[in-house]
């Protein structure tokens, strides 16, 4: 064995000290004073590190690490806790407002179905007496009441699904229009009609409900 | 370490990743010393060392899926992340040596009263033992994390190079490089005092 090969030894240092399969080396190390320094060296620093780690070697955190290590745990755990409470109760309201508004929105279209359903029922008889009023000298009449439509001259009535009746107050004179006779001297006074609307919002005929009465 | 130690670390930490503390503390205290004393040896800073130990252990809080047992002990796992912390640390530390001249041992030292060396004695010991401080901590990071974790922490060089992620064959080139630079430098500071005695 040379020098150079000693050298690259070093690491296993220790193995000439243990005896083994280093024979060359030792045999080397007594040849080779340079070596044997190195090796006395060596020996010395790992003498020296092992003492250095010996020192040390009780050297823990302070307890204060600890005890900020164990505070960030809860606060953090906690946190999450919370948070997780936090997101239950954000879908248990979210699925209690759609339910609400389904809910909503299911009785309002029933509501609106009945409110349908009864109107229509009125105004085909009404418009179909309509039809057979004026031009077959028969009335309207409006099933809430019972009162008489008179159809409107120049208006068609079908047989529509949707008819309102509404009141309204409209001078005497206005009346003209309609083709009734008015007293010219009352032609100021106001009155009130029963207008019956088609589904185009427009007048299919009228009665006076005072008139009636 | 056994795989029983190492089936107790698992439950631990899946306990503790469910927010049980007792288990977390259990965990920190098996592994806070060997980890605070790679910070220190590594750093030369006390502080320095209770923040990579703070954060390591924040890991294991924060996200505590990212140990994969598959692929090593939550020891390796543990000292993995502070070996990155120290060298981050490194990093964003000046290129100074720290003014901390505090001993080693810590703050508590204990006198052993059985102890026959003399005061002499036991001073040129200290400041030897601070000369190999010195001279460890000046090594590249490297070398230094393969002789602190070889030669300090006297692990194997396969447990070293678990660590280290590099093969056993790094590990004994960088020790071999990292004691010979050591060698150097401690025999050159053991030759001026001759060489002064000489003078005089």
């Amino acid at each position: 064995m040379n020098c150079e090969e000693f050298a690259n030894l070093d690491p296993d240092l220790e193995a000439l000290t243990q005896g083994g399969e280093h024979d060359a080396a030792r045999e080397h190390v007594r040849n080779c004073p340079a070596c044997a320094a190195l090796y006395e060296s060596s020996q010395r620093l790992r003498a020296e590190l092992r003492d250095l780690g010996s020192a040390t070697a009780q050297a823990t955190a302070p307890s204060r690490v600890e005890m900020r290590l164990r505070q960030e745990f809860r606060t953090r755990h906690t946190t999450e806790k919370n948070r997780g409470r936090a997101i239950v109760a954000g879908w248990l309201l979210a699925a209690a407002t759609i339910v609400l508004v389904g809910g909503s929105l299911f009785v309002w279209r029933g509501a609106k179905n009945q409110v349908a359903h009864n109107e229509p029922a009125t105004a085909p008889e009404a418009a179909e007496a309509a039809a057979s009023g004026p031009e077959l000298g028969g009335t309207l009449i409006a099933e809430n009441d019972g009162e008489e439509f008179a159809l409107i001259p120049g208006a068609l009535p079908g047989l529509q699904d949707e008819t309102t009746v509404v009141r309204v107050q409209m001078q005497r004179g206005a009346l003209s229009a309609l083709g009734l006779t008015v007293n010219e001297e009352h032609a100021n006074d106001l009155v009130e009609v029963d207008l019956l609307l088609g589904a185009d919002g427009q007048p299919q005929a009228y009665r006076l409900p005072q008139e009636a009465n | 370490m056994s795989i029983e130690d190492q089936e107790r670390d698992e439950v631990l930490l899946k306990r503790s990743a469910k927010g049980d503390e007792h288990a977390f503390t259990q965990l920190y205290r098996r592994y806070q010393a060997q980890i605070y004393r790679f910070a220190r040896r590594m750093t030369g800073e006390t502080w320095g060392a209770e923040e990579i130990v703070q954060d390591v252990f924040m890991t294991l809080v924060r996200e505590p899926r990212k140990f994969d047992p598959d692929r090593g002990t939550l020891g390796a796992f543990l000292y993995g992340v502070a070996r990155n912390r120290v060298m981050k640390h490194l990093e964003r530390r000046p290129r100074e040596f720290p003014l901390e001249v505090r001993s080693e041992e810590g703050e508590a030292k204990v006198v052993d009263i059985a102890d026959q060396r003399t005061p002499a004695h036991l001073a040129e010991m200290r400041e030897r033992r601070e000369q190999v401080r010195s001279a460890v901590l000046a090594l590249p990071p490297e070398f230094r994390e393969t002789v602190v974790l070889c030669e300090l922490e006297e692990l194997s060089y396969e447990e070293a190079a678990k660590i280290l992620e590099c093969p056993v064959g790094t590990v004994r080139s960088r020790l071999h490089r990292g004691r010979a630079l050591l060698l150097a430098k401690l025999e050159l500071l053991r030759e001026v005092p001759k060489r002064a005695n000489a003078v005089l």
